[in-house]
């Protein structure tokens, strides 16, 4: 793992030595670069101050929990233990939330468990979808985000229980 | 997103109703608060990963990589647009390392340009490819392991890959499938 930590601070100086070599006005360049954060940022930011607010108050109504509920038989048929379903759910929704939850499942059984390994594979292999959505596609003209998002959530259950399925052998 | 907000919103405001009618506004609030502190945290990471790249923009390695990348992203993402299948694949690579906070800016403007040309597929297929993202590291999940006592904490490290790559495979499958459809 050690050796990662070296991937970042080498690929900048890498990039800066080149650039310096053409001739390029680090500071000059490196600013007008900075420059884009915040309108960024401010693009981005109605969007995602929609999706929190959805997303708290879809998991504090219960709401979350009921769909929870109503999946989890579903999907301990298809090899994914009830625990690791509220995981799943909650991705979507909440990286902070599901990394709580994720680690809740580890110190009540055990890390080494069964169920510990589907939700970490779980946990790894989804991504917080609506999030996503909600950043990538702000200020898009486009309107019709249910197919790719239903697709997104789609592949990473599919993927969830695969995994699953996996960690029964590896 | 119109629909699915309305749907999501008013059954969970229903719900609250009945149950706790006093969290409502309270919710509300928190989530007004956690995208203020992640709009800071994602200010932060901005700042340094578009300084950055306009580094590598002016340095004439981005180019490069554009020339070197093209012909495959041009499959890829159906696009002859160098610039936004150059984002394309810088954001695509930033994802597959791990680089916190730097593949999001280059998605945005590649499915930007990509949304401002009518390339549906491309802008569907770049957001489909991230949200499921292929991990080649899960590193979050092997330190919260390791901390939690784990014996082996990478060892999810084979099955997480594989179901990665399975979700990222299916995904691009179906849009590649929805894109077919909608041409007949």
């Amino acid at each position: 793992m050690k050796y990662l930590a070296l991937v970042i601070p080498l690929l900048f100086v890498l990039v800066f030595l080149v650039a310096l070599i053409r001739k390029v006005k680090l500071y000059d360049t490196f600013t007008e670069g900075v420059k884009e954060a915040i309108p960024l940022v401010l693009s981005l930011f109605p969007y995602l101050a929609a999706v929190l607010m959805l997303s708290e108050l879809f998991e504090r109504s219960g709401l979350s929990a009921m769909l929870t509920g109503a999946l989890a038989p579903v999907f301990r048929v298809l090899g994914v233990p009830p625990e690791t379903t509220k995981l799943l759910l909650m991705k979507p929704f909440s990286g902070s939330g599901s990394t709580a939850l994720l680690s809740e499942i580890f110190s009540a059984y055990g890390a080494d468990s069964y169920i510990a390994r589907c939700a970490a594979v779980c946990y790894g292999s989804s991504e917080t979808t609506f999030y996503i959505s909600a950043v990538y596609f702000a200020g898009a003209k486009k309107k019709k985000l249910f197919l790719p998002v239903a697709i997104a959530l789609f592949s990473n259950a599919a993927g969830a229980i695969l995994g699953c399925f996996l960690c029964r052998f590896l | 997103m119109n629909a699915v907000f309305a749907v999501l919103f008013l059954l969970s405001a229903a719900l609250l109703l009945f149950r706790a009618p006093e969290g409502f506004l309270p919710a509300l609030l928190t989530g007004g608060e956690k995208a203020a502190t992640l709009s800071l945290a994602l200010l932060a990471a901005y700042c340094v990963w578009l300084g950055f790249f306009k580094v590598l923009e002016k340095s004439g390695i981005a180019g490069g990589a554009a020339r070197l990348a093209h012909p495959l992203m041009k499959k890829l993402f159906r696009s002859d647009d160098r610039e936004a299948t150059y984002l394309a694949g810088c954001n695509l690579t930033a994802n597959m390392l791990g680089l916190p906070g730097a593949p999001t800016p280059l998605g945005v403007k590649a499915v930007r340009r990509f949304g401002e040309a009518g390339n549906t597929y491309a802008a569907d297929l770049l957001f489909v490819l991230n949200a499921t993202s292929l991990q080649l590291l899960p590193t979050t999940v092997i330190a919260l392991r390791a901390a939690a006592g784990s014996a082996s904490a990478a060892d999810i490290l084979l099955p997480t890959l594989l179901s990665t790559l399975f979700t990222t495979l299916l995904g691009g499958f179906l849009v590649w499938l929805l894109s077919k459809r909608k041409k007949r």
